[in-house]
């Protein structure tokens, strides 16, 4: 216990280690509760698709910084001016196709990593560690001006989400409910869009591209196994993706693991292993 | 609620749905609008709860042009059962609660009694047979203080019992001076309640008459 104690202070000691940790612990609770909204609204696809096309921006905040020599933006800041712009592109799109409107999300994805190969190719000194980095996630990629930028933006989030619970919930469950009381639904499912596309970009570097929409549709998923209620579930996934990521967050260390590739196994295990759990226990209660 | 309709027209791309439709109602007043698939019923009532865009003094609540309302007040609506989103798990109490502006308070209170829902009130809306789950959606309407109420197929999916029990319910809501208007294939569920019935056909024509009444 005293060696264990012992590890947990040699980390938080670690600037870069306390930053990052903190943040995936804000993302742990963040994550599921903006991917719920994504699941019932059958938006799974596009938190995938934003982050795609968030790393086009970061990468091309690296290409500003490679060409001019130095920083207009932080890389971060770039991410999620594409991500919101993404989003809109997206919108746009699918008014495009009447009854094909996916095809808006695999198009803006393609765009997005077309965009980021191309931005890498043209930045020199760019190593594969970086892009290892931004494809999977690295706790040394959260400074300060990272971590900063997290805390404000969770606030915004958290009084987004407080003084629209209502409204939120009402439209994910019944959209023409929604606008017969007078919910503008455009305008809120834009913000939440938006919400989706901050989220994403803020915690690309931590969690990587690749893997950052998973942690908003895996913990959700338990949720939706287990819950009883739309608070049971959202209280059930944070719980599941606070584990992964606390848990993930330490072995990664450790084991010097790719930290998203690691918390998001972690979640997967729990997925799976909640699944065997319930068909075991439905074999047994038939058998009964 | 007094509702007038005024030569309203609607056509889905070149499908002429609703053709010249007019009538008029007041408070209490109770129409079964009824016809085969495709003739318009579920359109009308999109109509009429700003779901579909139409022209400019078609339809007029309580003399107000329905388009010169940016909000519809005192209108409950009770969806189809397939329009709701089933999956993922939300309770009664928390399905009530979001589309009630205020904190629990008498009235919410009242409704939950009046429509026999303590019982269920903590359950996931997922374990609810078509009976309970269409008095949760009334409930849900009533909670907005409706002087109308749309009902779209409340009975599709719904035991003989249940039936009954939403007959008593839309009984007592008319008494006490909600227009009711009720979308079905069944007129015959609420033959005594109608005040008028709206016949709508395929081709668009309609004819809009007074009691109960059936088509070929």
């Amino acid at each position: 216990m005293i060696s264990l104690m012992s590890i947990f202070d040699f980390f938080i000691e670690q600037d870069f280690f306390r930053y990052a940790i903190y943040s995936a612990i804000i993302l742990g609770v963040l994550a599921p509760v903006v991917g719920s909204v994504v699941v019932i609204r059958r938006l799974s696809f596009i938190a995938n698709t934003l982050s795609h096309f968030s790393l086009a921006g970061v990468t091309m905040g690296v290409l500003i910084a490679n060409v001019f020599q130095f920083e207009l933006l932080n890389p971060t800041i770039w991410g999620v001016i594409f991500g919101v712009l993404g989003t809109f592109l997206i919108e746009k799109l699918r008014n495009f196709y009447k009854n094909y409107k996916e095809l808006s999300m695999p198009i803006i994805l393609s765009l997005g990593v077309a965009l980021s190969s191309l931005f890498l190719s043209l930045s020199t000194g760019v190593d594969s560690k970086f892009i290892n980095s931004l494809l999977f996630g690295s706790i040394l990629a959260v400074g300060l001006t990272d971590f900063i930028l997290i805390l404000i933006i969770t606030l915004l989030i958290i009084i987004f989400i407080l003084t629209s619970y209502k409204k939120i919930v009402t439209l994910c469950f019944d959209e023409t409910f929604a606008i017969v009381s007078g919910i503008n639904v455009k305008f809120l499912q834009m913000l939440i869009t938006i919400t989706l596309a901050f989220v994403i970009s803020f915690f690309l570097n931590l969690i990587g591209v690749l893997l950052i929409s998973a942690l908003m549709i895996v913990p959700i998923s338990i949720g939706i196994l287990i819950g009883k209620s739309y608070k049971n579930a959202l209280i059930v996934s944070i719980v599941f993706s606070e584990i992964s990521v606390i848990l993930g967050f330490f072995l990664s260390y450790y084991f010097d693991l790719p930290t998203g590739a690691t918390i998001i196994l972690l979640c997967i295990f729990f997925l799976f292993s909640i699944m065997i759990f319930k068909k075991i226990r439905l074999i047994y209660l038939n058998r009964k | 609620m007094r509702v007038i309709v005024d030569k309203l027209s609607f056509a889905y791309d070149d499908k002429i749905v609703l053709n010249n439709l007019s009538f008029s109602l007041v408070s209490g007043d109770f129409l079964s609008v009824i016809g085969r698939n495709g003739t318009g019923k579920s359109t009308l009532a999109k109509c009429m709860l700003k779901l579909l865009k139409i022209p400019d003094k078609k339809i007029f609540l309580d003399d107000v042009d329905i388009n010169k309302l940016k909000k519809l007040f005192n209108i409950g609506y009770v969806p189809q059962k397939s329009e709701f989103n089933y999956e993922f798990p939300i309770s009664v109490k928390e399905l009530l609660l979001c589309a009630y502006p205020k904190r629990k308070d008498a009235f919410f209170t009242q409704i939950i009694n009046d429509l026999d829902l303590n019982v269920i009130y903590n359950d996931n809306i997922n374990n609810l047979s078509g009976g309970q789950l269409q008095r949760v959606f009334i409930a849900r309407a009533l909670l907005c203080n409706p002087k109308m109420l749309v009902l779209d197929e409340p009975t599709v999916g719904v035991d003989q019992e249940n039936i009954e029990a939403m007959y008593k319910i839309l009984s007592k809501l008319k008494s006490e001076g909600i227009t009711i208007i009720l979308i079905t294939h069944d007129p015959v569920f609420c033959k005594d309640l109608s005040t008028y019935t709206l016949i709508l056909d395929d081709l668009g024509f309609f004819s809009f008459e007074k009691g109960c009444k059936t088509y070929d």
